[in-house]
């Protein structure tokens, strides 16, 4: 390009996130888990004898997340990066050989970083505390409501007692329950433990985005809006609780409908935004184990130029294979360590460019 | 079960993280700018301090200053680190016999306690038996105040600086070939010129931000002529380098002046028209053809020959030099042969013509044009002139008998010490302890005092052999103008509170002034500026002439060059145009021969040892030697050795000297002389440099001569360790084990791929 | 109207390292410093040269491309961006893919991080930590144009050979004018003996 002016006018399409171009057996995958849901709610619900119509946004939004996830998901393991390291995660996860110690590993491993996120705590404490909030209080909400709103839970008063109540899962009585019971305020309330989990996590999460500087690119436009969602949702689930208890139901309805409104979009967000992070890291939790696993196995490779070692050759040959896939004709050059390659380039520019000033 | 790390190759997990993980966090969203400059060398780079909301120096901002456009060095960008370091002082530390610790007390206590070890001392043994041992890392104002504190409140004729070991022998051939000490020109003039000369001067790693004039100018076209012992960064692309053998440069340039006379290019007009002396010179520079000079210098003749043709026929030339060959028992000579060139060529006075010092010191220039040198008054006025003496008598308010008269350099004081001609002494703002040639016998004559405080924000080395120590402030917690290597003034300001105790130096002197009682009345100062309005008036007049600055218009512009003689003048950024400073206008040549340094090599000691700055760190360390970026850019000190000696990098190298022995690791490079090993100054025993270097003195300025003394190297068994440095009762030291290697990739420091 | 740049020109470097104690004062990461500075030619001579992400256009960013979770975000200007905290799984493709040696890699915090351009100053402005110090403008921010005027004699170059492979950058390297470049040597080729 010599004396031209650069040219950054054409620029590339983002490789990364979401893709605009339309996927049709992505789609069709999507189709198959949103009418599986569907099967499973029809059947799980007594063909819908229990399901709550009131209920029908919240389902409808839930099957296009199904939708979505499963399309995302999908379309998002097309990359050759991402499908290599899907399979040798579930591989690495998979207890083979019973006996060979592997299923403590891979039991570890998932404790550690999905349910734990301890890499979190290794850059801040607080953040992994409020992190751990906003996950548990999703997990538990996640894990009662949506049984509630397929109608898979339901409660039925013992008649008599006033505060007694049958449990019944799939249809079939499975517990007694007294709601004055500790084990029954809980489980009436454990909603509101969830929305309080996330609303003192998400404070955490805000206050720190508002009082500091961070990096705009890495949190552009994806941070505060799946937050706010969440927060948005136990604001308003936590309403519902006081103007049942306290206000004996007083604008009950409206607030019902306000907080289906924050589920549904929020549901229908989460194959778009950050909240795609809930399903992509669990799916990649094995990677670590794998690269470990392949280091025993096929030992370390050294730097070509320093003999330093680089990284397991079980994983560069992953990642040359990778680079091939991806028309990256250079993919010899990760046996050269990166400190090297830096010093191969300089050289090289002094060389075969310039040696000094001129 | 932990699981071990995954492998790591080289170089990708060099974040150079900060130490303290409460740094690392994210930055507060409120901030306030505040416009400073630099505290370290003397291009005293603009800069902004970042103040958060709740008055804290969090960080630094680039600052579009005329003196840097932004740019930095490393150094500069972490020196906002110092404010709230965790080694600061913050209280008044004391002790009662040397062999006990030292005690956190109250102000009272040892002010109590200095103020009666000077009384006992100076009625023991008189007013000159106390000493004032200052620096120049100091605002104008504190150095200005320390001079008047030192013969006015204490009525000592021992008051001395650090500057003394760096720019005095440029500053004596300045007033012996100008009658003036200032560089002549601004430094944007090199953008305009021909050609460069740069004579002992690394410019690229103790000057790092001017070097953007150098490349500027060879942007423009200009040639590049490099005079080094070393390649340095900035000689290593020069268009001509000259590697002489250290303490040989007066010969050099005599030779090149030789050549410039036999092929008829010296300015006969200007010589006449402006010059004294050019007869005298021409015949002694005859007496140094090439052929004398290049085995002297151990060069080539034919190097020379070409120095000089294209320094001869340039159309416009300006010559620099720094440390390189001021440091020697012929300093101020050295620095009189490259003027001579200047001069006989007509080189200077013109835009891209011209010649300077690079000054070492932040407040270099500043500090000793106001009275803290021993010989001299505030305004650059001589403190034997009958004149400048009664200027300064009525200014000051007090009689020429009590105005104490010459004393002696700051080296001569300690060996004073040593012999106990000097009992008592208060030491500010410098480490002779590192600093000081031939440490051993500093630390001797520091330990023979009967008294000894010292003022500074942080332990130095020196703070802990002492019996009281100050708490001080940095340069970001109190404001003050500093005058860069260009002599242009520029101003500090506050961004913060002190932290703990710790007060404002001018403060504290001023304190114990009062407490001691002599002329009180004379230390009532309440603030910087104050004392800057008295300086103002006793430089009326004088050739630092700053009565015409106020902090306002020095704010205002880019900072103002002295002499500026009223308040409606715009300063002087370039000297001599008209004429020169002597009372008939007229420049003087010195006829110079070369002298053998004072240690010349022998069988026994067959190499010459050089010392000198690496780039991340500041003269004694004891500022940047705890700063984390620049520990782990550089965490201990090495020596530089050929690789014809037959080391490889990371041996262990004894070093000895007649004075001291070390060992360091060696770094080998192929850019130091073979007769030449070189090592970095700015850590303290038992890997101080300064252990070995001979501590004879120029006559005239009575600076050491760091730059050469004889030596031999032998393989070394165990490597001396570099300690950190001091800090206070119970006070963590740096911790260099995250540090798993701590050999240099090359003399800049190690590169990120060592982590 | 040409899009700002950083143009390196390693024969300006004085190897000081102003740059790597500035990256880390970016708001963008914090404490941390992202550009690496190296000595090429140890022992013969003080040379040094800087490397900063060179933002690769043609073939788009390799480090983002084997990223298994699409960690690094890359904006409309072709700005490669560190990896997102909430994706990077710490896996280490990107460090090992980038042709330039470019991504840091804690494998405590299992995160990735490289240069970003200083996103939060070069979006508001202002010019990368690392080039603004600079003191010899080895690191140059600004255009095309302004590097040409204030350095007569010189060309940007933006393309890089691997081996056949080329790869073309938003980052350029500085070159004498004369030479006849069609791209600037990577270090790397297939053939070990023809290294030097
Ligand atoms: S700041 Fe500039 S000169 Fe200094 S090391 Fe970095 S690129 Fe080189
Ligand atoms: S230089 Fe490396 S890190 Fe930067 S965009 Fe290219 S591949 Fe990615
Ligand atoms: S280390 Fe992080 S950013 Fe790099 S490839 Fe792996 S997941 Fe992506």
């Amino acid at each position: 390009m010599n004396d031209q002016p650069l040219d950054y006018s054409i620029l590339p399409p983002d490789p990364g996130g979401a893709r605009p171009t339309w996927d049709p057996s992505a789609a069709a995958a999507g189709l198959i888990a949103t009418a599986v849901l569907a099967l499973a709610i029809y059947s799980g619900s007594a063909n819908l004898l229990h399901f709550d119509a009131a209920l029908v946004g919240y389902t409808l939004a839930t099957l296009f997340l199904a939708f979505g996830a499963t399309y995302r998901l999908v379309t998002w393991s097309r990359s050759p990066a991402a499908r290599r390291y899907l399979s040798k995660s579930r591989k690495a996860l998979l207890p083979r050989p019973l006996g060979d110690g592997t299923l403590t590993a891979s039991a570890r491993e998932v404790t550690s970083t999905v349910l734990l996120q301890r890499f979190i705590a290794k850059r801040s404490r607080p953040r992994w505390l409020a992190h751990q909030g906003l996950f548990w209080g999703v997990i538990l909400a996640t894990l009662i409501t949506f049984p509630l709103t397929f109608g898979w839970i339901h409660f039925r008063a013992v008649p008599g007692t006033g505060s007694g109540y049958y449990v019944y899962m799939m249809g079939v009585r499975a517990a007694h329950l007294d709601a004055l019971s500790l084990l029954g305020w809980l489980t009436f309330h454990a909603l509101d433990l969830a929305s309080l989990l996330i609303l003192s996590g998400g404070a955490y999460f805000l206050w720190h985005r508002w009082s500091t500087r961070g990096n705009s690119l890495t949190q552009l436009g994806r941070d505060l809006m799946p937050l706010l969602a969440l927060m948005a949702i136990s604001v308003t689930g936590l309403a519902l609780t006081v103007s049942s208890v306290f206000m004996e139901g007083a604008w009950y309805q409206p607030l019902a409908f306000v907080h289906m409104c924050t589920v549904v979009l929020t549901l229908v967000w989460i194959p778009f935004g950050k909240f795609f992070h809930t399903l992509q890291r669990p799916a990649m939790a094995g990677v670590g184990l794998h690269k470990e696993l392949g280091v025993q196995k096929g030992g370390v490779a050294q730097c070509v130029r320093c003999g330093e070692p680089v990284e397991g050759t079980i994983f560069l040959d992953d990642l040359k294979q990778t680079m091939g896939e991806l028309g990256l004709g250079f993919g010899d050059w990760v046996e050269t360590c990166p400190s090297c390659k830096r010093l191969e380039r300089g050289a090289a520019y002094r060389n075969h460019v310039k040696e000094g000033y001129r | 079960m932990r699981r071990a790390l995954p492998v790591m190759a080289p170089g990708i997990g060099s974040f150079r993280k900060e130490r303290s993980r409460a740094r690392t966090k994210p930055r507060p969203r409120e901030e306030r700018l505040v416009e400073t400059h630099c505290c370290y060398c003397g291009v005293q780079c603009g800069m902004y301090l970042r103040v958060s909301g709740d008055g804290k120096v969090f960080g630094v901002e680039p600052r579009d200053h005329d003196i840097n456009k932004m740019k930095l060095c490393p150094k500069g960008v972490t020196a906002y680190q110092q404010v709230n370091h965790t080694d600061r002082l913050t209280t008044p530390l004391m002790r009662d016999r040397r062999d006990q610790p030292l005690r956190p007390v109250s102000w009272d206590a040892a002010f109590d306690r200095v103020v009666s070890e000077i009384q006992t001392i100076q009625a023991k043994y008189g007013a000159d038996a106390f000493a004032v041992y200052s620096g120049s890392s100091l605002t104008t104002e504190k150095c200005y105040l320390m001079g008047k504190f030192a013969r006015v409140a204490l009525g000592t004729k021992h008051v001395d600086y650090n500057g003394r070991l760096c720019m005095v022998s440029a500053a004596g051939a300045n007033k012996k070939a100008f009658g003036v000490d200032r560089a002549a020109n601004p430094w944007s003039d090199m953008l305009e010129t021909d050609v460069i000369m740069l004579l002992g001067a690394n410019v690229g790693e103790c000057f790092p931000v001017a070097t953007q004039y150098f490349w500027g100018a060879r942007d423009r076209g200009a040639k590049l002529i490099t005079v080094d012992p070393r390649e340095t960064p900035i000689a290593r692309t020069a268009d001509i380098h000259v590697p002489l053998r250290p303490g040989t440069d007066a010969a050099f340039c005599n030779a090149v002046l030789h050549v410039i006379e036999r092929e008829g290019l010296v300015d006969e007009e200007f010589i006449a028209a402006r010059t004294i002396g050019w007869g005298q010179l021409r015949e002694k520079v005859r007496e140094y053809p090439p052929e004398r000079a290049g085995k002297i210098c151990g060069v080539d003749p034919a190097l020379i020959e070409q120095v000089a043709l294209t320094w001869g026929r340039a159309d416009k030339a300006m010559a620099f030099h720094a440390r390189g060959i001021e440091h020697h028992t012929q300093g101020v000579n050295n620095c009189l042969t490259v003027i001579n060139l200047v001069l006989a060529t007509g080189q200077i006075g013109r835009p891209g013509k011209g010649y300077g010092t690079i000054t070492g010191q932040g407040n270099g220039q500043g500090g000793r044009e106001h009275g803290q040198k021993s010989d001299q008054l505030p305004g650059q006025r001589m403190i034997e002139d009958p004149e400048a003496r009664a200027h300064i008598c009525r200014a000051w308010g007090i009689t020429d008998e009590e105005l104490p008269h010459k004393g002696t350099s700051a080296v001569e004081m300690v060996h004073q010490a040593e012999r106990g001609e000097i009992a008592g002494w208060l030491g500010i703002c410098n480490n002779p302890l590192v600093s000081m040639p031939n440490t051993d016998r500093i630390a001797r004559g520091y330990d023979s005092l009967e008294f000894h405080c010292q003022i500074d924000f942080f332990l130095s080395e020196t703070c802990v052999r002492a019996d009281v120590v100050l708490p001080s402030t940095c340069w970001a917690e109190d404001e003050g103008v500093s005058t860069n290597a260009e002599g242009r003034v520029i101003k500090y300001n506050k961004a913060a509170e002190p932290p703990g105790e710790a007060k404002p130096d001018w403060w504290i002197v001023c304190e114990i002034a009062r407490r001691l009682g002599r002329h009180a009345d004379k230390f009532g100062f309440g603030s910087a500026r104050e004392i800057f309005e008295e300086l103002r008036v006793a430089s009326a007049g004088g050739l630092a002439d700053y009565s015409g600055m106020t902090y306002e218009r020095i704010e205002q512009s880019g900072g103002i060059f002295w002499p500026c003689p009223s308040e409606d003048h715009p300063g002087t950024p370039r000297l001599f145009e008209q004429s020169f400073a002597h009372p008939d206008g007229l420049a003087r040549f010195h006829a110079i021969d070369w002298q053998h340094p004072a240690e010349e090599v022998d069988d026994e000691f067959p190499l010459r040892l050089t010392t000198g700055r690496t780039v991340a760190h500041y003269l004694s360390g004891n500022q940047t030697r705890r700063i984390d970026a620049l520990v782990q850019q550089t965490p201990s000190p090495w020596i530089e050795v050929h690789p014809d000696l037959g080391y490889s990098n990371g041996d262990p190298v004894r070093i000895v000297s007649r004075r001291g022995s070390a060992t360091y690791p060696a770094l080998v490079v192929a850019s130091i002389r073979r007769d030449t090993v070189f090592i970095p100054y700015h850590w303290a025993t038992p890997v101080a440099a300064n252990l070995m270097t001979v501590d004879a003195l120029d006559p005239t300025s009575l600076i050491p001569e760091f730059k050469v003394c004889a030596c031999r190297i032998e393989p070394g068994v165990a490597m001396d360790e570099t300690m950190p440095p001091p800090v206070p009762p119970g006070g963590q030291s740096y911790d260099f084990s995250r540090m798993t290697d701590r050999q240099p990739s090359a003399p800049q420091g190690r590169g990120t791929g060592r982590g | 109207m040409t899009k700002k740049a950083l143009f390196i020109d390693p024969g300006r470097c004085i190897g000081c390292q102003a740059c790597v104690a500035a990256c880390r004062e970016c708001d963008s990461h914090p404490g941390k410093s992202m550009i690496h500075l190296d000595y090429p030619d140890p022992g013969n001579s003080t040379a040094a040269a800087p490397t900063v992400c060179m933002h690769c256009s043609d073939p788009v960013a390799p480090c983002a491309q084997v990223c298994p979770t699409d960690a690094i975000p890359i904006d409309e200007q072709g700005i490669v961006g560190s990896a997102s905290e909430e994706l990077c799984i710490g896996c280490g493709n990107c460090v090992h893919a980038c042709p330039f040696g470019v991504p840091k890699l804690d494998l405590v915090e299992m995160l990735q991080s490289k240069c970003d351009m200083c996103y939060d100053r070069t979006s508001q402005g202002k010019l990368p930590m690392c080039a603004s110090v600079c003191p010899t403008d080895a690191l140059f921010f600004g255009t095309q144009a302004e590097l040409m005027q204030k350095r007569p004699g010189v060309q940007a170059v933006d393309i890089f050979g691997f081996g056949d492979e080329t790869v073309r950058t938003n980052n350029a390297m500085v070159a004498p004018a004369g030479k006849n470049l069609d791209r600037i040597p990577g270090g790397y080729s297939r053939e070990p003996d023809s290294r030097e």
